[in-house]
């Protein structure tokens, strides 16, 4: 059981970590986004998402049933320290694992809370979501005038005042704008501090009022947690960087012993394929801890 | 008393199917009302157990230690004999029954053994079927090696653990008969004492071991297979438990005991190295095969040896002395266990020994290695070379081994007839307990035949012979005047012991015991070393019977108070081995009198005077016992001079 | 050699024990480790103070497999591929401190100062630890040829002792090499197929119900067995524990 659940688990890790490598792509987030925006979409995912809470849930409970168990099996302990030669990590495997739980709601509080806005965060949203046709034309304006939105539309408004007139048809159809014109002013400001992604498709770094002027202006624009650069963010603090690293060298001894074992608990080795099986955890070990942990160094040591 | 072995009529070929046709049998229904108490979970009382548990009966079996699978067969290295003739060498029933003959020096029972020859086959069967792994050949069919005292290789075996293997295959049919809930297994537990009312056996007295409580079980017939005596010794290859108090309760009851005198010293064991030593490894016979022994040409050679001013290595091959390959160039290193241990025995008396007590000799696999490469060595008898650098600290494919004889096999014991019935009626014997098979020497790889032997292929027809009548009977009980002075008995005995208070461990004595046997009365035994025996052991008896100090109390685990109620028993049993080996002026297999040897040390039989087996009657303690002869009839086989050379 | 030895003495299943520490002196080093034990005994009967330590043992020859100390935090003491009455004084240097424990696990109740009760063994073997022949009637030996190296794998499965050192090293205290051994020599050999899947769900469920552990593949038990019984006998085992729940079923 413990097994078979793990076993699950190895795999998405293995996804988990190769998708975590896009972060490190400079194209200003766009793979990432792209591929945040699909997990997050898909149906068929959000179910898988719903099984690996499960398992992952499962796998805990039931591993810390049968450390129970196993330790009903012996009342009296020793006085003596045991010293046989073993396979150490495994007898880390409850603590280790315990740690990387504890880590792991971390994790997902950082994910998940700004996911259903109980924290605020960063957020990004897809351009082709903000297009409009009469704002385009704004927009076009705003940059030949190398004027931001707003304020072209408060000269424009100015303008009009000093023409006279009081054209109440005018400032209403200012006033319909303003809340579009807003998102202008961030989609100008995106484009000025680069805050858009290299293939054009996603502005990033809106903070909670930018979304929430955003959210107004186009209620089905569906503006996502920016975790691109929530993550580059986070990785420039030095003692999160280290938190991180820690938490992956306790993955690695969890899935030091976590690899072979599972073949072993399945009975799926014998001596012909061992050495195979022990060669195959080594490097799925080392290539899923140094993925992880490649992206925070990458980060942290970049200007 | 004439002693009756009740061989059934006819040619020797057809004994034992016509014993099998006439047979008297229990009807199944019946079966379940008859009670058998089988004492020892051995090769021997295992298989007796499971197979009379398969046929229906209720079987209670008892051993001392805390599992049936610790029994001392379990040690049994080298392999079981059987006339499979699968090599296509020559072997046969017949061969197999002369080899065994010829090998126990002229002084076994015809009918036993040529019963013993005819079922060897069907044990090899029995115990493939319960998958004990023989070792095999390339071809996936069973292989053989040869084994002492033997020009055939009849001898299966399972790397150097065929005991071991065999016993689990007979530990496994008993688990699955306690399972049935046709057997009851009572382990830590010694029977100390046989009840027998009006001349049957009824019961026994088992001591538990871990409360020190004493109980009684009933049955309609009991069998021990309790093993052999070695340990009257004390240093021998034999296991710390194994003791001969069983069989002594049975023997102080009226059961004859017979040839005690028959003690096969084994050749090839390591040799002792101290004071504190407390058993005497075995390393197996089938190392002779591949393995030369040999000691130094010169005495000052052997000298610098004993001193560690030279090595083996240091010694040339001109100057080695081969000297079973010398003195017995048809069979060579192979030759019976008596005649190795005793030429062993020869060369260290006469000066030539080696190790830094004198008492060893070289077994040298330097040309086996040399001609077969160290991986074939280390194949057949790896884990026998790990033992042994183990427990010496020398690597053994480099340095050669160093052995020396020691005690290993007691031939004698319960006098049995052809049915393994003792004198009492009711009471069975089996395995090494009953003297049966080997007459005055065994041969490599036949204790673990005779003792399967008995036990699937013997014991369940006989017994029902004798329980034909016993449904007549009704229930077993353990009420009665019978079992309340047995029990009493053993009180008394326990008691008594508790309350000598003395100044030397049971240890101590047991010892001193072993070393007056071993000195006076081992592998060389003269009328004045056997009178010295006698008078050193009766003075160390009472000893023993003044100053023993037993601590602790009855009712409690207490080994100290096991070891002395076993000890108090071995006391007798040396006084009878003496006796034994003094009434037999002749030299015979295991038993050898310096005063009857050929003039190139052989030994001489005296067929005229000896051809019988002597059987022992018990008038009670510090009583001479009484002799009773069971004359040996050879109809089949000419008698001829044992000869290997 | 000098040691200093502290013993676990417990007067019986009920009473409560405790360590005991006890000065030895002029041990030989080519002494086993159970002949020094007898000597310490020798000198408490000698002393008339104290009850000799009670430990099992037997055939001290390494294959009975009565004998087991928890010697210094390792079972059969520090020494590969063998058990207590094979373990040397050699191994130790002088003026060593040596603690002695009995094997511990729920399964394997003390019974007095090191003597344990390990019947528990011989109730999973008496659950289907076997083939089930009865006596005569089975086929000769060479009915069946088994390729050399599958009779030489049941084999090495089959070199288990039952001295329960698994157990005793295992932080689960299981006994799943145990079980593993037995299925594999059985089950490798065509004789023990027939009962083969039934085998390994008996032993196994009999296994936890007497109050052994699970395996946390920790591989204490491959490290300490004196025969050096291997850890892919648990992967037999647990394959075919999988394979009997999805096997034929037995109803029909």
């Amino acid at each position: 059981m413990v097994a078979v659940l793990g076993g699950f688990l190895l795999i998405f890790l293995l996804f988990h970590m190769s998708a975590n490598l896009l972060i490190l792509l400079n194209d200003g987030g766009a793979a990432y986004s792209a591929f945040c925006n699909f997990m997050g979409k898909t149906i068929a995912i959000r179910v898988m998402e719903v099984v690996l809470f499960g398992a992952l849930l499962l796998h805990a409970v039931v591993a810390l049933w049968l450390a129970a168990t196993n330790r009903m099996s012996r009342p009296v302990g020793y006085h003596k320290p045991q010293k046989s030669k073993t396979h150490t990590t495994s007898k880390l495997m409850m603590w280790s694992g315990i740690l990387i739980f504890v880590c792991l709601i971390m994790h997902f509080y950082d994910f998940y809370m700004v996911k259903i806005g109980l924290v605020k965060g960063e957020y990004m949203v897809k351009t082709e979501k903000l297009q409009d046709e009469e704002m385009s034309g704004i927009m076009q304006l705003a940059n030949q005038m190398q004027m931001t939105p707003s304020d072209l539309v408060a000269a424009m408004k100015e303008e009009m005042a000093t023409m006279g007139g009081d054209d109440e048809e005018a400032d209403n159809y200012i006033e319909s704008i303003t809340a579009k014109i807003k998102v202008m002013d961030i989609v100008n400001n995106a484009y000025t501090n680069g805050n858009i992604s290299a293939d054009k498709k996603w502005i990033h770094r809106l903070n909670a009022e930018e979304k929430a002027v955003i959210k107004e202006a186009f209620p089905d624009s569906d503006v996502e947690p920016d975790f691109y650069y929530m993550a580059r963010k986070k990785f420039k603090v030095w003692h999160i960087v280290l938190g991180y690293l820690v938490f992956f060298a306790v993955l690695f001894v969890h899935l030091t012993h976590a690899f072979p074992s599972a073949f072993q608990t399945l009975g799926l080795n014998n001596y012909k394929y061992n050495r195979a099986i022990e060669i195959c955890g080594k490097i799925y070990t080392w290539v899923v801890c140094l993925g992880f942990a490649v992206i925070p160094i990458v980060i942290f040591l970049s200007e | 008393m004439i002693l009756d072995s009740h061989i059934p009529e006819g040619p020797l070929a057809e004994k034992w199917t016509r014993y099998k046709n006439s047979q008297r049998l229990v009807n199944p229904a019946n079966k379940r009302k008859l009670n058998i108490i089988v004492v020892g979970t051995g090769l021997a009382g295992a298989s007796a157990a499971a197979s009379l548990g398969a046929l229906g009966f209720n079987v209670d079996i008892f051993c001392l230690q805390d599992s049936p699978r610790r029994a001392h067969s379990i040690a049994a290295q080298g392999g079981i004999n059987a006339a499979k003739n699968y090599q296509n060498d020559g072997d046969s029933v017949e061969r197999l029954f002369k080899d065994t003959i010829k090998g126990g020096d002229y002084r076994a029972r015809e009918a036993n053994v040529y019963r013993l020859a005819e079922v060897s086959g069907d044990i090899i069967d029995q115990c493939v079927a319960q998958g004990v792994p023989f070792a095999r050949d390339y071809g996936g069919l069973l292989d053989n090696r040869s084994f002492g005292g033997a020009q055939v290789s009849r001898t299966f075996y399972a790397r150097g653990q065929t005991g071991q293997q065999l016993l689990l295959g007979a530990y496994g049919a008993l688990s699955r008969e306690i399972n049935r809930g046709s057997v009851k297994l009572h382990s830590r537990h010694e029977m100390m004492e046989l009840v027998v009312e009006e001349g049957v056996a009824k019961g026994i007295i088992a001591r538990d071991l871990v409360t020190g409580e004493l109980e009684r079980y009933a049955a309609h017939a009991v069998v021990v297979a309790s093993g052999g005596y070695g340990n009257v010794y004390y240093l021998s290859t034999n296991a710390m438990n194994s003791n001969v108090s069983a069989a002594w309760a049975c023997h102080r009851k009226g059961a004859f005991f017979a040839n005690p005198c028959y003690v096969q010293i084994h050749p090839t064991c390591i040799p002792v190295h101290g004071d504190y030593q407390s058993k005497l490894t075995l390393m197996s016979e089938s190392l002779r095969n591949d393995g030369r022994i040999w000691v130094p040409k010169k005495k000052e050679d052997a000298e610098a040896i004993r001193k560690g001013e030279k090595g083996p290595l240091d010694i040339a091959e001109q100057d080695r002395d081969y000297y079973l390959e010398r003195r017995y160039p048809a069979f060579g290193n192979l030759v019976p266990r008596d005649v190795a241990s005793r030429a062993a025995k020869e060369r260290c008396d006469a000066g030539y020994g080696v190790g830094t007590t004198g008492l060893a000799v070289f077994l040298d696999f330097a040309s086996a290695i040399e001609r077969l490469g160290r991986d074939v060595i280390e194949q057949r008898y790896g884990n026998l070379f790990q033992m042994y650098q183990k427990i010496t600290d020398q690597n053994p494919y480099e340095v050669p081994m160093m052995i020396y004889p020691a005690v290993h096999y007691t031939m004698g014991g319960l006098w049995v007839d052809y049915e393994l019935q003792t004198t009492i009626p009711g009471l069975f014997a089996a395995g090494e307990a009953n003297f049966s098979d080997h007459g005055a020497n065994r041969l490599g790889a036949s204790a673990l035949m005779q003792g399967l032997a008995d036990g699937y292929f013997v014991l369940p027809y006989t017994l029902q012979n004798y329980l034909a009548d016993k449904i007549y009977e009704g229930a077993a009980t353990t009420e009665g005047e019978a079992f309340e002075k047995a029990e009493q008995a053993v009180r008394d005995r326990i008691a008594k012991l508790l309350n000598i208070n003395g100044r030397h461990s049971v240890d101590h004595y047991h010892k001193a015991l072993g070393r007056i046997m071993w000195e006076y009365c081992g592998m060389a035994r003269s009328k004045e070393s056997l009178a010295k025996a006698a008078e050193e052991v009766e003075k160390l008896k009472q000893e023993f019977r003044s100053d023993v100090y037993v601590p602790g109390k009855a009712e409690e685990m207490n080994p100290e108070l096991e070891k002395a109620c076993r000890l108090t028993d071995y006391f007798e049993l040396a006084q009878l081995i003496i006796a034994d080996a003094t009434q037999r002026e002749e030299s015979c297999g295991g038993h050898f009198r310096i005063e009857h040897q050929t003039e190139d040390g052989e030994t001489q039989r005296d067929d005229e005077n000896f051809m019988f087996v002597g059987a022992w009657e018990y008038h009670g303690a510090d009583t001479p016992e009484e002799l009773h002869k069971e004359q040996l009839n050879y109809e089949h086989i000419q008698i001829v001079k044992r000869n290997y050379k | 050699m000098h040691f200093t030895l502290h013993i676990w003495r417990q007067e019986n299943a009920h009473a409560k024990g405790h360590f005991e520490k006890y000065e030895i002196d002029n041990i030989s080093p080519d002494c086993s480790f159970l002949e020094m034990l007898d000597q310490l005994n020798e000198q408490l009967v000698g002393d008339k103070i104290a009850h000799p330590v009670c430990f099992d043992n037997d055939c001290r020859e390494g294959i009975c497999g009565m004998c087991g100390l928890y010697i210094n935090g390792r079972p059969h003491g520090n020494d590969d591929g063998v058990t207590t009455c094979q373990l040397h004084m050699r191994k130790f240097t002088d003026g060593d401190e040596i603690w002695i424990e009995p094997w511990r696990a729920k399964a394997f109740p003390v019974v007095r100062d090191l003597v344990v009760d390990r019947s528990a063994f011989d109730k999973i073997i008496q659950a289907g630890g076997y083939i089930s022949v009865t006596t005569g009637g089975v086929p000769d030996a060479n009915t069946i040829p088994i390729p050399k190296y599958v009779a030489d794998q049941a084999m090495d499965a089959a070199e288990c002792i039952g001295c329960g050192a698994c157990v005793a090293a295992c932080k689960n205290a299981s006994a799943m090499l145990f079980v593993g051994a037995k299925v594999s020599h059985l089950g490798l050999l065509p004789q023990g197929q027939v009962e083969h899947l039934d085998r390994v769900r008996n032993m196994i469920v009999k296994m936890d119900e007497l109050g052994f552990g699970g395996c946390t593949n920790t591989y204490a038990c491959e490290a300490e067995c004196p025969k050096q019984i291997k850890r892919q006998n648990i992967a037999r085992l647990n394959r075919e524990w999988i394979g009997q729940m999805f096997g034929r079923d037995r109803k029909n």
